[in-house]
Order: structure tokens, then sequence, then C-alpha cells
């Protein structure tokens, strides 16, 4: 890949950077890199969050490539322990994904197909229920530039990208002047629906504060207005916001004319989750009859879309599948990984970036300390730590190339700033998958 | 025929093949022989269960369940009576016969019934008798009866057949409906009949109806008299003041058809 | 992987090496049809069979973001129709929208192995060249959307044809595409810009720009002319499904002026009446138009009756589908190049409109005098899956069988059709002709559609049967380069097929007009855009530009 090299010897600025932070996967990135200290000294564009992605990022020469109960090993012992744990089991989960790459998440969908496995994204713990919304009623959606170029009106529903996603509303949505958005901010207006006031309300021309669990309430009042039809006073018990707000809000959504309803997971993680997503994109199918209207959630992890992208390609399904049978099912609630661990299915896991120990509930924790774990990871962490085997990766974007798909479905590609001592997931997983395929004895001919 | 679990699966077992209708005719060497899904590999019912007696149409199955998926699909005559906790997809795609489960079941009981009866003595998960991720139609023939609670989406895009829950419901009860009926003794959770376009929805309890169902009127169905007092006699708890009182007529959802009604008794 | 080999005794139909089924043996070796192979090499003795070329798609939706976002809002579609495993073959989903290893390999066993994936926003070209990648089997490429760009719009309205083509170059490298693909060309102006608005007549301005749809037509069908692409431009009409827009689809063709162009799925541009209300068939005058104009093909479009996914560019189209039965409908803009939309759609026996559009289809195909220009398709999954080739073959192939099936439709619709008047049935020749020598042709693949020495071994050996259908639903022995990989109906490899692009020079100076317009309205960076060569192994089919 072509880095730009400048300055003295040591010091290299890569341009066009991308950083896998968050779902906006920003590729303006300008990144100055201190190649003996193996560090990013500076980060050119990037927001808060990314300049803390690079900065902290740092190689611990010192960590073991490898280890198997937390003692040192050779990578091929540690790949060998890998594989037998996950060829013995009957029920092995593969989890995680949305920190790798979709070269990455290629080979791990072909490692669960071989192992009869069941695979699961963190998607099954954010967006999930989007995708089901998806499967429901289906969704009018776009890409980021389009709202750049294009919406007059730009809703935030249940997320906060002030503080989660910051270049979202800087560089793609708010501020940016586009081809018929030509006094860029003046020319929008931004309106914020959620249960508190955030730093994205301040920048919103209109706050509308809703009692917790009514958003499906809410947009369900809103597609009655948009099919002309009239409320009853509850809604305003239900939902504390009035009826004169509600349709106030109505109108604008109906009258601008290319629209958009960003959402987060305070519409898809709370009471009613995929119906409310679905009740969402509903309300933006609807307005579709008086205007151009389409919705888009603000996805987190840097490739979590990468990897509900490359399971659909490979599986017919974004997340929570399981191919005990020898071929793809999907299940959410059966196949995804939280549900499968607390009702304690499992008996072997693999753990690709991604740290469930410190983000799952205690009974899947629990039951995640019973059986043997493999933990891919560049940092060390809870999962990582108490792991059967631990392998230390280095950190996609940072020092590997490849593709990530942006929370638009957009493939991103990726300009490493420094090589580190350690292997991608993907050079792990494919003598991984070759051991596996020996030990099954399977035809190499499969692929 | 009985078939009593000595060994207990330690990841899910797939087991299907466990219904009167698959096992007819079978001895009790060849049931034992039958191979079944145990996680990614296929192993011998025998590995798991003790077989004994003749099959007429009449199966036992004992034991801690709660491990065993798809007992009794497509399952089309019959009896199937379980002795303790199942796990999901209970009945899935039956056509005919009886399953009567003495325990708990999981999730997804019914999916894509079309005809027979499931009787569950105890409390079922979510998704009874809906439709699976995408469908646009769900449990489209048959009778269900959790004489317990049940959780979310009870009767889910159900096209046609009866759905009793005994207890509570959870949320979105008769969600995007086609038709068909479902009858809550105890409370429903919030968001009942969500996008159904008909069928009916009755609960005994107060509900908080979404801003898109609108009262119609105060009466007393006649209809519900009989299906009440057919609910009594399957041994459901039915309160004399359900069969004479008023029932509250709410019509909806005026984001689908506006055809389907949900009916709340009066006290 | 491949090997020598000697295929005897099978009736080998040939047509562009005018072999019509004679009995006569196929040498292969390094890949390759060879004049003759060492007398001891390996056999497979063909007799009582058909050996053809492998056969050729020339347009159908299997790759990239808008055929995965229909997997994925399908769960429903997968879920009755797995896709096991073998020791050779990945696993997958089947249904009217596969996943990507599932539909390569049921491409491969109905005998085919290449397959053209008909439109990909360029933005997209990393996502659709990564699902090609694991499209199993087959060779593939891939058309890029051009015909809603808002550069080249621009480039236009200035009369900049110059830069107008050298940025056509620009991103078909960029894009690593194999041609130029035109849906709705100006539409997405209309849809995105003025309110769900839609193109009807070619000569109207696009909304915004002050051209019309007819310049861009014939600007892009100039391009790939000049350029001197293998497959020239492919143009999905504008007004597509409407009633009377037959004479939208003759004017897009009279602007060719003489020169090459490829109008697809053209039975649904196909339709006379009155629009807004119940079309008629207009397939002859179609017919006697590209009869009488050799620079123009086209692909049929056949709709087969059953479940069917509208997956198009066309959102216009989507919405209006939309309005016929309300099921989830999915619309993906594309920043500065296209639109999408997406709806589950049923076509069914006793509707009037659904008979007349399969009667159009066999209409088109039994009208063509020159069959090399009017070949198989039925826009899978658009006018029904690719699983329905073997039906509509038998409905070329055998008159009776067509009637009968005809007996059980509409007679309203059939009434309209001149479809029962027409008695011709096709020879396994002109099948041959149809469904790989004519794509092949069509696409410029010099090595592919026939079995003369020099052709790369794609190969097909079907047993031959009465029943047409039963016998292309499964071949028996099918290589691919020369490797053998379904032998007795089965799997025996998993070869893996290479993915065809073109690369026409062009002048670097257009790339300092086409970054600042990246700068000021995409969402991704100009140095990030164009397909980095380490992305993906590509070949690269060469261009004949004219002087």
């Amino acid at each position: 890949m072509d880095n730009n090299i400048s300055g003295e010897p040591n010091i290299k600025v890569v341009k066009n950077a991308t950083c896998t932070f968050c779902g906006c996967v920003c590729d303006d990135m300008e990144l100055t890199v201190d190649l003996d200290q193996k560090r990013i000294t500076k980060a050119k564009n990037a927001c808060v969050l990314g300049k803390a992605w690079f900065f902290e990022h740092s190689v611990d020469e010192s960590r073991p490539l490898a280890r198997i109960d937390g003692k040192e090993v050779s990578l091929d012992d540690a790949i060998e322990e890998a594989a037998q744990i996950l060829v013995n089991a009957r029920f092995p989960i593969i989890y995680g994904m949305s920190n790798s790459t979709s070269e990455a998440q290629r080979e791990t969908v072909k490692m669960a197909d071989l192992l009869s496995a069941n695979i699961d994204s963190t998607s099954s713990v954010c967006h999930g229920p989007t995708g089901m919304g998806l499967q429901g009623v289906g969704e009018p959606t776009t890409t980021l530039g389009e709202v750049k170029n294009r919406a007059d009106m730009i809703v935030y529903w249940g997320c906060n990208p002030s503080d989660c996603h910051p270049r979202l509303s800087t560089h793609f949505t708010v501020m940016p002047k586009g081809m018929y958005i030509p006094n860029g901010r003046k020319d929008r207006t931004v309106i914020n629906v959620d249960v508190r006031a955030t730093a994205t309300s301040q920048l919103s021309d209109l706050f509308i504060q809703t009692k917790p669990g009514s958003d499906f309430e809410l947009l369900w009042a809103l597609r009655i207005l948009t099919r002309g039809g009239r409320l009853n006073s509850t809604i305003e018990e239900q939902t504390g916001v009035t009826i004169a707000v509600i349709e106030d809000l109505a109108n604008r959504l109906r009258s601008c004319n290319y629209g958009i309803l960003f959402f987060g997971m305070g519409l898809s993680m709370t009471r009613g989750r995929h119906y409310n997503t679905s009740a969402l994109h509903m309300l933006a199918t609807d307005l579709n009859e008086h205007t151009h209207f389409v919705v888009k959630p603000a996805r987190g992890h840097g490739n979590v879309t990468g990897a509900d992208t490359v399971l659909s390609w490979q599986t017919g399904y974004p997340f929570g599948i399981n191919f005990n049978r020898g071929y793809p099912r999907h299940e959410p609630g059966e196949f995804t990984t939280t549900d499968i661990l607390t009702r304690g299915e499992a008996d072997a896991a693999c753990i690709i970036a991604s740290d469930p120990i410190a983000n799952f509930a205690k009974p899947a924790i629990d039951h995640l300390k019973k059986i043997p774990v493999i933990s891919f990871d560049p940092k060390p962490t809870p999962t990582s730590e108490m792991a059967r085997v631990a392998f230390t990766t280095s950190c996609y974007g940072i020092n590997t190339p490849g593709t990530v798909y942006r929370m638009d479905d957009i493939p991103i590609p990726l300009r490493p700033a420094f090589e580190s001592p350690f292997p991608s997931d993907q050079e792990i997983l494919i003598p991984l998958i070759k051991r596996i395929r020996e030990l099954k004895s399977v035809s190499s001919a499969a692929a | 025929m009985k078939l009593s679990l000595h060994t207990p699966p330690e990841v899910p077992l797939e087991a299907e093949i466990i219904s009167p209708t698959s096992l007819s005719g079978l001895s009790e060497a060849e049931v034992s022989a039958l191979m079944l899904h145990h996680g990614n590999r296929k192993e011998a019912l025998g590995e798991f269960f003790t077989v004994s007696g003749k099959m007429n149409g009449r199966l036992e199955v004992e034991g801690d369940l709660s491990f065993v998926k798809l007992l009794g699909r497509d399952m089309a005559g019959g009896e199937m009576i379980i002795e303790g906790n199942v796990s999901g997809h209970l009945g899935a795609g039956m056509r005919g016969g009886h399953i009567i489960v003495n325990g708990n079941v999981q999730d997804w009981t019914g999916e894509d019934m079309t005809g027979g009866t499931i009787t569950v003595n105890g409390n079922a998960g979510h998704m009874v008798g809906s439709g699976v991720r995408g469908a646009e139609q769900g449990m489209q023939g048959g009778q269900i009866f959790v004489h317990g609670n049940c959780k979310n989406e009870t009767g889910g895009a159900m096209r046609r057949g009866l759905i009793v829950i005994g207890g509570n419901s959870g949320d979105f009860t008769g969600l995007n409906m086609v038709a068909g009926t479902v009858i809550v003794l105890g409370e429903m959770g919030i968001r009942t009949g969500a996008s159904m376009k008909r069928g009916s929805v009755i609960s005994m309890k107060p509900a908080r109806m979404i801003p898109t169902f609108s009262y119609s009127c105060t009466y007393k169905p006649t209809f519900l008299r009989f299906y009440l007092n057919y609910l009594r006699e399957l041994g459901f708890e039915i309160d004399d003041a359900w069969l004479t009182g008023n029932y509250q007529r709410w019509c909806g959802d005026a984001m689908a058809l506006n055809k389907g009604e949900i009916l709340l008794f009066q006290p | 992987m491949s090997t020598t080999l000697r295929i005897v005794n099978g009736k080998v139909y040939d047509p562009i090496n005018n072999v019509d089924g004679a009995v006569q043996d196929v040498c292969i070796q390094g890949g390759k049809i060879v004049e003759s192979v060492p007398g001891d090499a390996p056999k497979i003795d063909a007799h009582g069979m058909v050996v053809m070329p492998g056969g050729v798609d020339i347009h159908s939706h299997i790759a990239g973001p808008k055929v995965n976002l229909a997997r994925k809002f399908q769960p429903e579609d997968h879920r009755y129709d797995p896709h096991p495993g073998t020791p050779f073959t990945r696993s997958g989903a089947g249904g009217i929208v596969p996943s990507t290893f599932a539909t390569g390999y049921r491409f491969a066993t109905l005998g085919y192995t290449t397959v053209m994936e008909a439109a990909v926003p360029p933005l997209s070209a990393r996502h659709v060249l990564e699902e090609l990648e694991d499209t199993a089997i087959l060779d593939k490429g891939y058309y890029v959307l051009m015909g809603n760009n808002s550069f080249l719009h621009r480039m236009l309205e200035k009369g900049r044809m110059e830069e107008f083509r050298e940025a056509v170059a620009w991103w078909l490298n960029a894009s690593k595409a194999y041609t130029i693909k035109l849906v709705n060309p100006g539409a997405d102006e209309q849809w995105k810009g003025d309110k769900n608005s839609n193109i009807t007549d070619i000569d109207q301005k696009i909304h915004s720009f002050d051209i019309t749809p007819r310049k861009v037509i014939k600007a892009l069908i100039d391009a790939a002319n000049d350029l001197g692409l293998p497959h020239p431009a492919h143009i999905h009409c504008n007004n597509l499904g409407h009633s009377g827009n037959y004479k939208t689809t003759l004017e897009t063709m009279r602007t060719a002026e003489g020169r090459k162009a490829h109008i697809t799925h053209i039975q649904f541009n196909s339709y006379g009446g009155e629009p807004g209300k119940n079309p008629i068939s207009a397939a002859k005058e179609i017919s006697d138009f590209i009869n009488d104009n050799p620079n123009i093909s086209a692909d049929v479009g056949q709709v087969m009756f059953g479940e069917s996914v509208s997956m198009t560019a066309d959102a216009p189209l989507s919405w209006m589908l939309r309005h016929v039965k309300e099921r989830k409908w999915i619309n993906c803009d594309t920043e500065c190049e296209s639109g999408c939309g997406i709806i589950p759609f049923e076509y069914q026996q006793h509707i009037y409109t659904h008979a007349l559009q399969w009667a159009i289809g066999l209409e088109l195909f039994l009208m063509a005098k020159d069959p090399w220009r009017m070949v198989l398709s039925t826009d899978h999954p658009n006018g029904g899956s690719f699983m329905n080739y073997p039906k509509l073959i038998r409905l070329l192939m055998d008159r009776d069988f067509r009637k009968q099936e005809a007996a059980g439709l509409n007679q309203k619709a059939m009434a309209k059709t001149s479809l029962l008047d027409l008695d011709k049935e096709f020879s396994f020749s002109e099948i041959a002709i149809v469904t790989r020598a004519g794509p092949a042709k069509l696409l410029g693949l010099k090595d592919k559609g026939h079995l003369g020495v020099g052709a790369d071994a794609d190969v097909t050996i079907y047993d031959e049967q009465e029943n047409r259908e039963e016998m292309f639903k499964t071949a028996r022995y099918v290589l691919k380069d020369g490797q053998l990989f379904i032998k007795n109906h089965e799997f025996c490899a998993d070869p893996v097929g290479r993915i065809l692009q073109v690369a026409p020079e062009y002048d670097k100076k257009i790339e300092d007009e086409i970054r600042p317009f990246f700068d000021n309205y995409y969402s991704v960076q100009f140095d990030n855009y164009p397909v980095f060569d380490t992305h993906v192994e590509t070949e690269v089919v060469p261009t004949y530009p004219l002087q």
C-alpha cells in the first residue's frame, strides 16, 4: 500500500489513514508515526475518541504471542491446543468479529462452517434487533454522503453521536456543505429525541424528551399523523410529549425534502427492542409517501457492519448463526451468544477481538468460565486473561491492512501506521483452520 | 411406548425424530438406534433414552428435557405426553395429534403449526405460535393451551387457530396477527395487537392500548361464553363473571388493516 | 489441478464452430481445449449424453450490496432450503437469493461456469469483488452503474465529451468492473432530489441537471464503443414495467445510432397500452426492430411463476411494486452514483399482468430471427430464480409443454398475445446459442462459449432426456478450466474461478478534475476510492479502443 513517507527517517506520515474505533470509519486521518517508538504521535482530523484510539495503541513487545493457561508457549503449540479444543467440542461457539478486518471475518466464518460451530458477532448485543427489524419490515436507507449532499432534516433518536460518534455530525451529516445544501448547518433542521438531554441535544434545533420506554408509542403516534389520522389524548400521558409537539414534529418530517432518522441503542436495546426499530423503519417508509426519507443506525464498533455483511453473504444471515447440522441456521434468541451461554449450552468458545467477560451478564459469564476459551486480542482483557488459549494479535487499521465496512455498508481500505511484531487475526486463523482440517481429515479441496 | 432420559445431553439435542408419527411401527431396538443431532455430532437415541413398550400411537417422554429441542416436529397424529421441562421449537410444523407437557417449555412452541393441539401444564417462553423471523405468517391452525405464563410475541402473525394463556402474557401479544384468536386469562404486557390485521385478542384483565386502537363499544360477546365453557372443561379456572360480563371492544391496528379486535373484560 | 482428458461418444453442440450434434471427441489439456491428447489419456464416455460449452449468464444479480441486503432481510427465504456442505464444498443458504458459495455451486450444477453480476455502484466495488471471490467455481465479473453518476452528469452538462470519456475509463479502472451499466438513467436525481418522482420520457430534463436521459444514454453508448469495451453499454431502460414503455425502448435503441448497445431484461420494456392501464404485448414491435438492427443485442428477462425478489438500482420501480402489494421494502441511496430498491414479489398465473409478462418473454425468444442477439436470462432473481432455467429451456424446446402451461394462465392475457400462434421449438443448438455461445460472444469472451481448440476447457455434459427440464436440471459432468468438479452429479472438487475486469487506458489528468468533486460531495477520500490492486486478484480482458 502506498504510504506517503516524509520527514526524518524514523518518522512516517500516513495520509488518508482510517480510524477503526467507531462505525464512522473516518478515512481522512493524517497519522504521524514514530517508527522507533512504534507509536502514533499525531492524528490530524481525528476526534477525541479517535485520538485516544491512536495514541493509546503502543505495542508491548514483552507480551507473549501465545499462552496456554497463562504460560507462554510457541504459536504452533497454541494453535495445536486451540484446534484440539475446537475439534473435540460438540457445541463450539465463535463470537466477536467486530474489531477485525473483513478478510479475517471471512476466515472466521470458514472456520465456523468447517467446525459445524455456532457463530455470532457483537451485533447480537447492540444492533441485532435492528437487523430483526429489517427482516420484519425492511428499511429505507442511504450512504452517509447522500446525507451530506441532500438532507435538510436530520433526526437523532435514542442516540448521542456528539459523545459516541463525534464526527458523524461534524464530518458527515450536520455541519458539512453538500451538493444541494450550500450553506451546511444553516440549511438543515436537526432534531433530537431522547429520554434525557445530551451533548447532541445542544447541537439540535429541537429537543424532544420522552418518557423512558415510550419510543414505540411516540413512533406509532407519528405514523398515525403521517397517514392523516388523529391522536387521542392518552398519548401525552404515555409518552410525556404533548400532542402539539408531536403534530409539529410530524409536520416537519413530512415537509422536508430529504430526511433521515439516525438511531441508536436507546431504541434497539430498550423495552420493545426489534419492534422499536421496526416502528422507526415503518415511519420512514410511511414518510416516503410525502417526501424522501431514510433511516440509519449509528453503529458502534469499527467493523461490526462488516461482520453482519460477511456473515450475510457467506451464510445468508447477519448474526446468531448455527452450523451444527452442516449448514447455517439463524434464530435470534436461540443461536445468539448471550442466550446460549445463559442456558449453559456451549462446551467451548473462540472469542475474536471482543471482551464478553467484561460485557456479558453474570449467568453468561459464569458459564464462559466453565468451558475452554480461546481468545484473539491485541491487548490484555478480562477475557484474554482467563482464556485457556490466548493469542496476542496485531491491531486492525493500526498494524493490519484490509477492509472494514462503515456503518452505511461502504467498504473502506486500511492503511496501517506501523508493523506489529504480532500476527493479525487472519495470520493465526489460516494455520488454525489448516490444522482443524487435518484433524477432521477433510479433503483439502474444500475451501 | 416410553422414552426415559437416562443420560442428559451435555449440549442441545435436536430430537425432531421423537414423535408418535415418526416412531410409529418401530421396535424398541429400532427406536434406540435412531440418530439424533447432539450439537454437531450424530448420536443414537439409545445413548440418551431408555426405550420401552410398543408404539401404539401414544408416546411418553420423561426426564429433564431442557436441552432437548424440536420434540414432536411435523407430528401428524397420536399423543405425546412429556414429563419434564423441554427446550425450544416444541411441535414445530405440527399437523395433528396432541402434545401434553407436564413442565415448562422454552421459546417457539408450535412454530409453523397447522393443526393438532399442544397443552402446556406449566410456563411457556417467547413466541408461542408465532411466525419465524421475517415470515409473513405464524401458526396456521390448531390449538395451544398454556396453563401458566408466557413471554413476548404470543401469537405473532398467527393466521388461524386458538392460543389460550391461563396466566399472564408478555409484550406484543398478537403482534402482526393476521387472524385467529388469542385468549389471555391473566394480564397482558404492553403493546398488544401492534400491526394486527384481523383476529381477536381477549383478556380478563385491564390492558394499556397503543395509540392506533380505537374504542368501539362495550358488549356481551355471546361467542366468548362458548369459548370459556370449553376452556373450563379443559381445566382452566374460569370466573363465572367472565361468562356473563361486559367486554370493552377495541379496534385496530389502524396502522394495518384495522380489522382486528381486542376484548377486555369489565369487572 | 487441471487434467488431460478425452470426452468420447457424446453428441457435441458447439454453434460457434458449427458443430451441431456430431458425435466427436473433445480433448482437454492444460485447462484448454486441444486438438488431441495421447491415446492413453483418461476418458469420459459420454454415450447417450449431450456435450456443450459451460453455460454463460450475461445478466444475474448474484453479489454486491443490494444482493446482500436481500439475503439479510429474508431469513424466511433461506430457512426451508438449506445448502449443506460436502467434504469438497462450503455450506450455505439457498432460496431465491442464495449465499455466495451456494450461488456458485447451484449455477455449476445447472452446467454454468461464467456469470456476470448485473449492477453495482462503484462506491461498493470492494464489496462486490469480495463477494465474487467467495462465489464458488464460476468465472465472473460485474457491471458498474454509471447512468446516474453526478460527476458524469456535470461533464455532459458542460458538453465536455473528452473528459466524460476519460472519466468513464477512470471509473472502470477504479472499480475493476467489466462494463458500463445504465439503470433508468437520470431517475435517481428525481427519486432522491424531487420527493420520489421518476423519469417518464427520455427527452425530459433531469431534475437539477440541464441534460436529458437520452443524452446520458448516447454518451455512455459512445464511450463504451470508443473505449472498445468487450461488452457494450448494458442498458436497463427508462419506464421499465410501465404500460406503453416499448416506445421508450425503441427510442433508447435508436439513440445508439447504429453503434453497439445491449438492452437488458427487455421483456420488462416491451409493453404496449396506455400508462397506468393494463399492458398489452409489444413483443412484435421490439423484435422487428432488433431483427433489423444488428448493432442491438438483448437478454430477455423471462418471468417465471412463483416467488421472486425484485432487486434493482431502479428505486422508483421498487416503490411502484410496493404499491402493488405492501410487503417489506428496502431502499438504499448511494451518494452521487445510484439508488436501489428491494422487495419480495410473487408472479401468479391467474394475474393478467403476470401472465402477459410470461407470454411476452417467450414471444421475444420465439420471434427473434437471430438468437445470438436475444439470449436467455430471468434477470435473476427479478423475473425468478436462475434455478428456473431448466424449466424455461423446456418451454422453448417443447411446444406442447408451452401450450399446456399457457392453458393454466389468465386467458384474458393469453388472448392479448400471439404466443399460441408461435410453433417454433428451439433445437439443442439454439439452446446452446442462447445459454452459452451467444452470451459469450456478446461479452467478448473469445475463449468461452465454444469448444474449439484454444477455448477454456469449461465443459458441461448432460444426460440426454426427453424431458428437457429434467435434462438441464443437473449436469452429469462439469469441468472448469479442465478440472472435473462434478462427476455423476456430485461435487468432487471446488475449483476457484476468476474475476474478469476491463482496464481501458485514460489520461491521468482527469483525476485533477475528479478529486475536487470527491472532496466536496463524497464521504470517502479520493485516494481511498479506487480498489487497490492488492485487494483482489483479477484478470484483465483486453479492450480495443478506436484510434
